[in-house]
């Protein structure tokens, strides 16, 4: 990041817990502002909180799933109430194995609302060129290990994650002459204060990850790196963080 | 559609911080790019139901020949 990020404002959705927070609280350390959007009240204001600078961290409470149309509208309401953005981190996202047995029609689509047309939608606001600052512009986007190895049961989970990559690198395109970037991350398993207490997680999977399951820490160091300017000359790009998962 | 409803909607679609007039030049507007003539295209396919391709900007040079083309302006 850049000694001048206290001028630098970012969206973060899914803000109130995992990787969202995570990234919030980074970003915030590096003297960024952060709109911190959630759907949980208490637990954005524990992140205000623990920032320790309230004055950068400005909570948002939406839930993406409602009124995805909407959303365009919503970024430019942000955008008047805080001003022009340097970009966005899109976390907010639902994991579910539904296994085709048990698959329904209504489960696939509130996975692809979620996952996929919520970001989407909220591109589409931010990347409006009267709502971001231009040139230096960064988007990321939380995708997913599963986009790639699709295991059973994430037909649903998988394609919507694997759809968000494919649409990073066509918008990657789309603004690539202005001098915005966007990318993707697909993280493998992390360790969350939530998925710590799958015991699961720990005793069957383990074994994927030569390098151990991956922090907070890590999916933030790596999405720090790509809002920065230090990732000029990187756009389109989706990166597999796996801890060396064969 | 009214001329202000049309207007305003096109406006979004180019992203273009001043208000657009129907007598506006489209080589005019500094985001009348690639992208804002694609942009356009699919516009007036999903909102009108009208088919363009880039040639057609060849004859549409004006946001009023825009309107003309999606039939909201005679």
């Amino acid at each position: 990041m850049t000694s001048s990020d206290g001028e630098r404002l970012f969206l973060v959705t899914g803000a109130s817990s995992g990787i969202g927070r995570g990234i919030a609280l980074r970003l915030s350390a590096t003297g960024a502002r952060v709109i911190a959007l959630g759907r949980d009240a208490d637990r954005l204001g524990e992140v205000v909180r623990e920032c320790g600078c309230p004055e950068r961290m400005h909570p948002e409470i939406r839930d993406l799933a409602g009124e995805i149309e909407q959303l365009p509208g919503y970024v430019r309401s942000l955008k008047e109430k805080y001003g022009k953005l340097h970009g966005m981190v899109s976390c907010a996202g639902v994991s579910e194995i539904r296994p085709l047995q048990v698959l329904k029609y209504g489960d696939c689509k509130r996975i692809f609302d979620i996952n996929y047309f919520a970001p989407l939608m909220l591109a589409k606001g931010l990347l409006d060129r009267r709502h971001n600052v231009g040139r230096g512009t960064s988007l990321v986007f939380i995708a997913s290990i599963e986009a790639h190895l699709a295991d059973k049961g994430m037909a649903s989970y998988a394609g919507s994650k694997a759809a968000l990559v494919a649409s990073v690198r066509s918008i990657s395109r789309e603004v690539a002459a202005s001098g915005i970037r966007v990318n993707a991350i697909s993280p493998g398993d992390i360790l969350t204060p939530m998925t710590a207490k799958v015991e699961g997680m720990r005793n069957d999977r383990s074994h994927f990850y030569p390098l151990g399951f991956g922090t907070v820490d890590d999916v933030a160091a790596l999405a720090l790196f790509l809002l920065s300017d230090d990732a000029r000359w990187i756009t389109g790009q989706n990166y597999i963080l796996d801890g060396g998962h064969p | 559609m009214t001329h202000e409803e049309f207007l305003e909607k096109f406006q979004d679609v180019l992203q273009t911080e001043e208000p657009l007039g129907m007598d506006t030049v489209l080589e005019d507007l500094v985001e009348w790019d690639s992208l804002a003539r694609m942009a356009t295209v699919a516009f007036l396919d999903s909102d009108f139901g009208v088919g363009a391709t880039f040639e057609d900007f060849v004859e549409m040079r004006t946001v009023a020949d825009v309107a003309r083309k999606a039939g909201v302006a005679s």
